[in-house]
């Protein structure tokens, strides 16, 4: 680290955004047009494709005016000049069957999606990596075999099976956590309130953690094995240290760059998981929201809430990209 | 510490297991109609029958067999997973090799496709285009594989790519071997281990994609998959009543038991491939 110079240093990062950025603009100039060009290729009726089935049941001048503000009579091409523009803006349309704009519902739901998907991301990650390194440390052929058998089963379930089996165990059987929702209905204040949200918290992202945290253990898995095999690790352990600080202090840190790169590229994963999790208990984010869209055929609601996730996973995946370098000192030199 | 054929044998007993269950359960699949004791889309019985000797996993609302829901939902899953998987590998390598072959122009259209497919979250996007299309096995099949070609093509890419620098091949060019020829005799035998090893690991996610499309409610809505058993199960309040354990343990299990299994064959496939083509497997 120390024998680059700063300044060269910065000029790295900077042709890396240089790189990286238009890629990723790049894909959410791609989304946002397929945004665009689904429901005008889809067969269907345009408008109820466009403003969503309620339309069907407004008044004619609502669905003229706002047909107009859509500008569906003017040529595709002024269209979509008229679409991108709002979006800029933040505009992503309105719902009728809400009766409110795209953008405002989003907003409210997505808080609480990333709380539940930073949470398990958190949780998973730590403990994988913990789990991965304690069994590269205690090696052993049934072990190996043990361990790799059961995260890859967890790998395999179901999200929304391990959540019922929860829900059911938990909050029907015990009753000691609540059955659905993001927080009580008698809302408390303060501390209470935190309490409670955290409360809602426990099993959806236990679901969450129980299903991707094989994954996670897998790859910090092959990745330490990797590492366990080069020669500063045999230097460490020629020094006389101990397989726990070997395997803590030295394997680790080095295989922490392919763990932090995939941890952070599982985010669009774990939305999805989310989504589908959402739904078994009622959890209020953006997943349940798109899931009401969708059986609604309330199209302008669930497109906006795919093109936010995108958006957030996009983002997130730039982060891990530009992160990298900062992590590895291979790739920076 | 390094045991250098422990990890082998431990792929390789896992490979077993999982090849020895799918077995199982792609025999259950074929010849499941002649297996369950009932025909899964007649009433057998009467509603909400608890597990009986006559009906082992109990009747579900409507008076069906579960236990011949259970068996016949091997086929829609097992179908559906696998059909799918077919498509994606099949697309994927296309992609792959063109773009690797190629390269220039068609390579950067192709790899942004591939970037984009690979970084836009999967299961909203299936939502999306679920929604827009007709409930359907058709549908549903076509909808997975839309979201899962792009990594068979990247991996295929990568691997047409070095093997242009091989020398086999560079000398294969020099005496004058063309495109066809080269994309058969050398490209191809490269590439086919490769996408065996996908197919089978892309066909794990392609199940879990079905059932949760089904779990949703936008699955088809006439072939009961072990999703749909589910998503009944749960409208109809079995987590409040015993009903669970018959009723939403059992398809569960089956999934988890198959897609762990297609896991644990990919994971004995993958280090045969690794071998094969000279890179060190890590596991």
């Amino acid at each position: 680290m120390a024998d680059v110079p700063a300044g060269r240093r910065r000029h790295r990062v900077l042709r890396r955004l240089a790189v990286r950025v238009p890629q990723y603009v790049l894909i959410v100039l791609v989304a946002a047009s397929a945004n665009f060009a689904l429901p005008r290729l889809m067969p269907g009726e345009p408008v109820e494709l466009l403003l969503g089935e309620m339309a069907n049941r407004l008044p004619a001048e609502t669905v003229a005016q706002e047909l107009a503000d859509v500008g569906l009579d003017q040529p595709l091409l002024v269209q979509y000049g008229r679409y991108m523009a709002g979006l800029a803006r933040g505009d992503l349309g309105y719902s009728f069957r809400h009766r409110r704009p795209v953008s405002t519902l989003v907003a409210e739901r997505l808080p609480w999606t990333i709380l539940l998907v930073g949470t398990a991301l958190l949780i998973s990650t730590i403990l994988g990596v913990a789990l991965a390194a304690f069994a590269v440390w205690r090696r052993g052929r049934r072990r190996d075999t043990a361990s790799i058998a059961l995260f890859t089963f967890l790998e395999s379930t179901p999200p929304f099976w391990i959540g019922l089996l929860l829900l059911i165990w938990f909050a029907a059987n015990l009753k000691v956590l609540p059955l659905y929702g993001t927080v009580s209905v008698d809302a408390t204040t303060g501390l209470a309130r935190v309490g409670d949200i955290l409360l809602h918290l426990v099993l959806p992202a236990a679901t969450l953690v129980l299903t991707s945290v094989g994954a996670v253990f897998l790859l910090a898995r092959a990745s330490l094995l990797g590492v366990v095999r080069e020669d500063y690790v045999l230097v460490a352990r020629a020094k006389g240290l101990r397989e726990r600080s070997v395997a803590f202090r030295h394997a680790l840190p080095a295989a922490s760059l392919p763990i932090a790169t995939s941890v952070l590229l599982r985010v669009g994963a774990l939305a999805g998981g989310a989504v589908i999790v959402e739904r078994v208990f009622s959890y209020r984010g953006i997943g349940t929201l798109m899931l009401e869209a969708s059986f609604g055929r309330d199209f302008p609601l669930l497109q906006g809430g795919v093109f936010v996730l995108t958006l957030v996973v996009v983002g997130v995946n730039l982060v891990g990209d530009l992160l990298y370098p900062r992590l590895d000192p291979r790739v920076r030199r | 510490m390094s045991k250098a054929g422990s990890g082998r044998r431990t792929n390789r007993t896992l490979a077993i297991v999982g090849a020895v269950m799918l077995t199982l359960f792609g025999l259950l699949a074929v010849f499941g109609s002649a297996i369950a004791p009932y025909d899964a889309g007649e009433r057998a019985g009467r509603p909400f029958l608890e597990p009986s000797r006559d009906h082992l996993l109990g009747t579900d609302d409507v008076g069906h067999d579960i236990l011949s829901e259970l068996i016949g939902g091997a086929r829609v899953s097992l179908l559906i997973g696998v059909t799918a998987a077919a498509i994606s590998v099949v697309v994927g390598g296309l992609v792959g090799v063109s773009s690797g072959y190629r390269r220039g122009a068609v390579d950067a259209v192709l790899m942004r496709a591939v970037d984009f497919a690979l970084v836009v979250p999967t299961i909203p996007l299936l939502i999306v285009v679920a929604t827009y299309l007709e409930r359907g096995m058709r549908s549903q099949i076509l909808v997975v594989a839309v979201v899962l070609w792009a990594q068979p093509a990247r991996i295929v890419r990568s691997q047409v790519l070095s093997l242009r620098e091989r020398t086999h091949v560079l000398a294969a060019r020099t005496y004058g071997a063309r495109g066809p020829y080269l994309v058969r005799r050398h490209v191809v035998p490269a590439v086919t281990p490769l996408l065996i090893a996908e197919f089978v690991r892309v066909v794990s996610i392609a199940i879990l994609f079905e059932v949760a499309l089904s779990f949703i409610g936008l699955g088809d809505p006439v072939r009961r998959s072990w999703g749909s058993m589910i998503q009944f199960a749960t409208d109809r309040g079995a987590f409040l009543t015993g009903a669970w354990k018959w009723w939403i343990l059992p398809p569960g299990l089956c999934i988890a038991v198959v897609v762990c299994s297609f896991a644990f064959v990919g994971l004995g496939l993958e280090e045969r491939v690794d071998r094969r083509l000279g890179r060190s497997a890590t596991t």
